[in-house]
């Protein structure tokens, strides 16, 4: 077996390509690490350096993946604007080499990325502490639409036979969150400024307000919708089957209201909660 | 091209590791989904992304289950990694596995490559250094992989920008004992050929007429860029006149192999696409067509770009 093996010039080149830094100091890090210069490793043919050919590879790397996590938080982007999304997403890129097999994976660590990276709140006085948890929370609602897309959905299903009755509550009837929905406790209102968003607008920041969000698919298409707390302990208590009745005294308890009404609201809102894509009939 | 609606394919040439000539084909594009739902679709066949629909339960799915019921599908791959010093990546495998069930492709191909090791997926094709070792690592695990898959792989040559001093092999007679050592396809790219063979200085042609031509099973087709210093593999341009008059000497030394051309990055309607697919024939009567390389006004591009794995339309 030769010196440099396999496996120590992949481990080189591997530093050299995801290594903090400008060529410059991944190089350095390569050689500390594998004791091997860009000389050592790269032929230098038809002119071109040893250092000229890993730029390419370097240079690639990150600029491929800046694209991708680009195309996976439009809103984000819009809305701290490219130079600061492309700051974090960059650093993001780095702290966090990507290890999935599949690109869609890329971006999951990402609303957690920065919200460990924010500024301390005692550094900032207090209208921008207010602000401090919007990109992560932003980043979190594009990660759920961005995930339901894919999930598994109910379009294979076989369709109702007919329209759900708003009486179907009363029934006995087994009802499920279907596998693409997801239930989101947010620290403001996003769901207009993703809407205005998707339309190419710049939308105000919203002021900080709890809100809860249900994002689901029906026929492929994804739906965002802020909900009701009432709405969202009733979703939640349907991630195992369950009947209406059940559900309903759950969202009552959770939401500290009078069952009675909330069964009367139920009533109403079931049919929408299927047309969604939030609810099946088990 | 094809003119009726079935799945089989009717081209009647000799079949290369067990696999048929399907004619002429596009890689399935998320910014085509809308026009192929509601028109036909053209071509030949199609080539998919794995990645791009493993896992993938959305509306991608549903037109590649159309698309599949109406003509031939690939599976091409970009995250197996073959030449990585990691184990192979069982789970990727298993996933790999249960979409060849769904999609039941022609073939599935991957890369020459390796794209990361100590569990990082760089997403990109890194070059092998072309010693014995490596030929005897990625021998050992083709023969795995397609154990597995129970299938043959097939193994397309990359385009590269920077050579081992280690490496003992040129990448053709590497690729011919890879082939002849594990009964696997080879995915000639004659856009990588070209570009490799610009920056490394190496003959294209000669690279081509070296090759196994009994294990070419398919082409690839692409327009790269010129960055001054080197060429870069783009996918987001015509295919260049030297790229064509590579297709032509390939198609004649094979005898005739499936075609895919591959668009990734400035992508086309699909009817322009299939326009430049077609010209394919063209070509193969003995016209020569195509214009120089497309120049860059930056001396920088990205490589292998991944524009078409990325959608944030809502359909």
């Amino acid at each position: 077996m030769s010196e440099r093996s396999l496996s120590v010039l992949e481990h080189w080149m591997k530093t050299v390509v995801v290594e903090r830094g400008g060529l410059r100091e991944k190089l350095d890090a390569a050689a500390r690490r594998h004791g091997l210069s860009a000389e050592d490793v790269v032929a230098e043919t038809r002119g071109l350096s040893a250092h000229e050919r890993l730029a390419v590879y370097t240079g690639g790397y990150v600029l491929r993946l800046l694209e991708c996590m680009r195309a996976d938080f439009p809103a984000l982007r819009g809305f701290v604007g490219d130079s600061v999304f492309d700051a974090f997403a960059k650093a993001y890129i780095i702290t966090i080499p990507p290890s999935s097999h599949s690109l869609y994976d890329l971006g999951a660590d990402f609303p957690r990325f920065l919200q460990e990276t924010k500024p301390k709140d005692w550094t900032v006085d207090e209208g921008i502490r207010a602000m401090l948890d919007l990109p992560p929370e932003l980043a979190r609602i594009e990660r759920a639409r961005a995930e339901i897309m894919r999930a598994p959905g109910t379009e294979d299903d076989p369709p109702a036979d007919e329209h759900l009755s708003p009486f179907a509550v009363f029934g006995d009837e087994t009802i499920q969150a279907t596998p693409c929905l997801r239930l989101l406790e947010m620290k403001y209102p996003l769901v207009e400024l993703l809407r205005s968003s998707d339309k190419g607008e710049r939308p105000e920041p919203p002021a900080p307000r709890t809100t809860f969000v249900a994002v689901g698919r029906s026929n492929y298409r994804v739906h965002v919708e802020e909900i009701s707390l009432w709405q969202f302990a009733f979703l939640k208590a349907c991630e195992h089957p369950t009947s209406s009745y059940s559900a309903v005294r759950v969202a009552a308890l959770e939401s500290g209201r009078d069952s009675g009404q909330v069964l009367a609201d139920v009533a109403i809102w079931l049919p929408v909660a299927f047309e969604l894509g939030f609810l099946f009939s088990v | 091209m094809r003119q009726d609606s079935t799945v089989e394919v009717h081209y009647g040439r000799p079949r290369r590791r067990g696999l048929p000539n399907l004619g002429l084909g596009v890689g399935l594009r998320n910014q085509h989904f809308s026009y192929l739902m509601n028109h036909d679709p053209e071509v030949d066949w199609f080539e998919i992304i794995s990645e791009n629909f493993i896992d993938n339960f959305g509306y991608a799915r549903n037109v590649l289950k159309h698309l599949a019921s109406i003509r031939p599908v690939v599976m091409h791959g970009v995250s197996l990694s073959i030449g990585s010093t990691d184990p192979l990546d069982w789970d990727y495998l298993k996933k790999l596995k249960t979409l060849a069930e769904f999609v039941q492709p022609a073939w599935v191909s991957d890369h020459l490559c390796w794209t990361g090791v100590q569990g990082v997926n760089t997403h990109d094709l890194l070059p092998l250094p072309l010693t014995e070792e490596s030929l005897r690592h990625v021998i050992e695990r083709v023969r795995q992989v397609q154990d597995f898959l129970e299938r043959p792989l097939v193994l397309e040559n990359p385009s590269s920008y920077m050579e081992f001093k280690e490496s003992t092999f040129s990448e053709w007679a590497f690729l011919t004992e890879l082939a002849s050592e594990t009964g696997c396809g080879l995915l000639l790219d004659v856009n990588n050929v070209y570009v490799s063979g610009y920056n490394h200085g190496f003959d294209a042609e000669h690279y081509i007429r070296s090759m196994p031509h009994d294990a070419v099973v398919q082409i690839h087709l692409a327009g790269p860029t010129d960055c001054g210093r080197f060429l870069v593999d783009t996918h987001d341009q015509p295919v260049p006149a030297r790229v064509w008059e590579l297709y032509r000497l390939a198609q004649e030394l094979t005898g005739g192999v499936s075609t895919l051309l591959e668009w990734d990055a400035n992508i086309p309607d699909f009817p322009e696409l299939v326009a430049e697919l077609n010209k394919a024939e063209a070509v193969l009567r003995g016209e020569n067509l195509g214009a120089p390389v497309h120049k860059s006004a930056v001396a920088s591009a990205v490589s292998n770009p991944i524009d078409f794995q990325l959608s944030t339309s809502n359909v």
